[in-house]
């Protein structure tokens, strides 16, 4: 425990150097809320109640998706390929830590200074300004925190196991950017699954990347509940499950296939 | 016009320097084209649910995407790296531009490609051309050269903007992030209509930092959507002369920031 809050008193110090840059990140994480805002507000106002979800809750969806961008906000597949890149990699693994839970700490620290300085301000605004609705009661609250919880470490997962390949490819910038988008389209950050074309939606619901985004989304605005939502839960734990295992075995073989240029 | 040779030629070295790296490009363009699919199909799943949004179908929101896509794609092409300038600047190397016997714009410039705009490139004309068939347009010869004029016009506007904003580092040492919000309001402009959006919104895109004379106010012309009855109905026309205002606006910039410069040393 002690060192994840290491990590977050180091992600802070970094923003604290960078302040003007906060500040920009801040001003656009607030046009991503307000551009999606006026999206469905357009949307609602043409076609009221459409797919079974009130003006409010679809509002609310779209502010959370962007709000939520603070997941993909830290990239441990970066830094894992810039280290791999520069042959740095090799201090973090004489580190008397396992990689994987070093790894683990750093992006939890990084997100909760995102979600705390950029993403809980940017919301508070949203409530203010664009009518985003809080969660219809307090169980839900809870289950959507659970399911926000599962969402991060099932990205965080994604993005290790993108980073686990910078062994073999060194380059992973460009099919970051195709992961990136994909991740934001099957996830539902923008887009919700309940709008997909059938075959998309097959896709996308037997996918992890929904459990990032789409899940506890449709948790909070009360459109996952009762027994779905725990099935939900379900569903983001057993990926997440999978994904564990899967990491650990990769970058075990990534390490051993490691090697360190110069130095 | 010496200059202009001397920048296709070193423009021909920088894509042979480039072409060292087959992984890299295959890798590049085939992000690039799933960036562009997702994008398509979000818009068009989202719009094909409702029909339209504020009046504007599905082909017509591909249009407008892929026309801001094609001026963005020769932009990213040739003039990618401006915004590294603050790289340029703070590393020193910005240096060797001015001790050459040639324009150091011109340097800069030729300095480097990104060839992956291929990709966008046709991306946009493929989505145009789709449009172009599912809307029906029968344009005309004048209709056709303004749509060449636009693309032009789009891909100076884009250039000019990044070109004033980085050359904010000439007095900071830093325009990232100034950098980044104009991306951000491009990305909204390049999505939807603008007139979904608030009046506030609106004044900033076509006034203050005009990024909707790229593709949402051509878009108006071409597709046949200018009001008449609308006082602004003129602002259809406007993108080349937007475009050559900034070119001016931009070419002062540059030569003030040129003479405030003094190396970082190193």
């Amino acid at each position: 425990m002690k060192i994840f809050w290491s990590f977050t008193r180091q992600a802070f110090q970094f923003i604290a150097a960078y302040r003007f840059n906060f500040f920009m990140e801040f001003v656009l994480v607030i046009l991503r809320m307000y551009g999606i805002y006026w999206v469905w507000r357009v949307l609602y106002t043409q076609r009221p109640g459409a797919f079974g979800v009130s003006l409010d809750q679809m509002v609310t969806y779209g502010v959370m998706g962007m709000a939520l961008e603070m997941f993909i906000w830290s990239r441990p597949q970066w830094y894992m390929a810039n280290q791999i890149k520069s042959g740095a990699i090799d201090t973090d693994l004489m580190k008397p830590l396992d990689f994987h839970l070093y790894m683990l700490a750093r992006s939890t620290g990084e997100t909760l200074i995102g979600v705390g300085v950029l993403a809980l301000p940017a919301l508070l605004a949203a409530y203010l300004l664009l009518g985003v609705q809080y969660p219809p009661d307090a169980w839900t609250g809870l289950m959507f925190a659970v399911s926000l919880v599962l969402g991060f470490l099932l990205l965080f997962h994604l993005n290790f196991l993108l980073g686990s390949l910078a062994v073999v490819a060194l380059d992973i910038r460009h099919i970051s950017w195709a992961y990136f988008s994909l991740v934001r389209f099957l996830g539902g950050q923008i887009v919700p699954l309940w709008l997909f074309p059938t075959f998309l939606r097959v896709v996308a619901d037997v996918l992890p990347f929904k459990g990032a985004y789409f899940i506890p989304i449709s948790i909070y605005i009360g459109k996952l509940s009762g027994v779905a939502a725990f099935q939900a839960l379900g569903f983001q734990t057993v990926w997440l499950v999978i994904l564990v295992l899967l990491s650990r075995l990769l970058w075990g073989m990534a390490h051993r296939r490691l090697v360190v240029q110069g130095g | 016009m010496d200059g202009l040779a001397l920048y296709f030629r070193l423009i021909r070295v920088a894509v042979q320097a480039r072409l060292q790296y087959r992984a890299d490009f295959l890798a590049g363009i085939i992000g690039v084209i799933v960036m562009n699919t997702v994008t398509v199909s979000l818009i068009s799943i989202m719009v094909s649910r409702f029909r339209h949004i504020n009046g504007w179908t599905m082909w017509e929101m591909v249009f407008l995407y892929c026309l801001w896509l094609l001026g963005h794609s020769l932009y990213s092409f040739f003039f990618w790296h401006i915004r590294a300038l603050e790289e340029y600047l703070v590393e020193g190397t910005f240096d060797q531009f001015l001790l050459r016997p040639a324009s150091p714009f011109i340097m800069f410039l030729a300095r480097e490609v990104q060839y992956i705009g291929i990709a966008d490139l046709t991306f946009a004309a493929l989505g145009l051309s789709l449009a172009y068939r599912n809307l029906d347009l029968q344009w005309t010869g004048v209709q056709w050269l303004f749509f060449g004029l636009a693309v032009i016009a789009g891909t100076l506007i884009e250039t000019t903007l990044v070109l004033m904003i980085a050359c904010i580092s000439f007095w900071t040492g830093r325009s990232r992030r100034a950098s980044q919000l104009l991306m951000r309001l491009n990305v909204m402009v390049q999505y939807y209509p603008i007139d979904i959006f608030g009046y506030t919104f609106r004044l900033i895109v076509t006034g203050l930092i005009p990024v909707a004379f790229m593709n949402y106010y051509p878009t108006l012309m071409l597709l046949g959507k200018l009001d008449p009855q609308s006082p602004w109905s003129w602002l259809g026309y406007m993108s080349p002369v937007v475009a050559l205002i900034l070119v001016i606006l931009a070419s002062g910039i540059w030569h003030l920031a040129l003479r405030r410069y003094s190396s970082a040393g190193g």
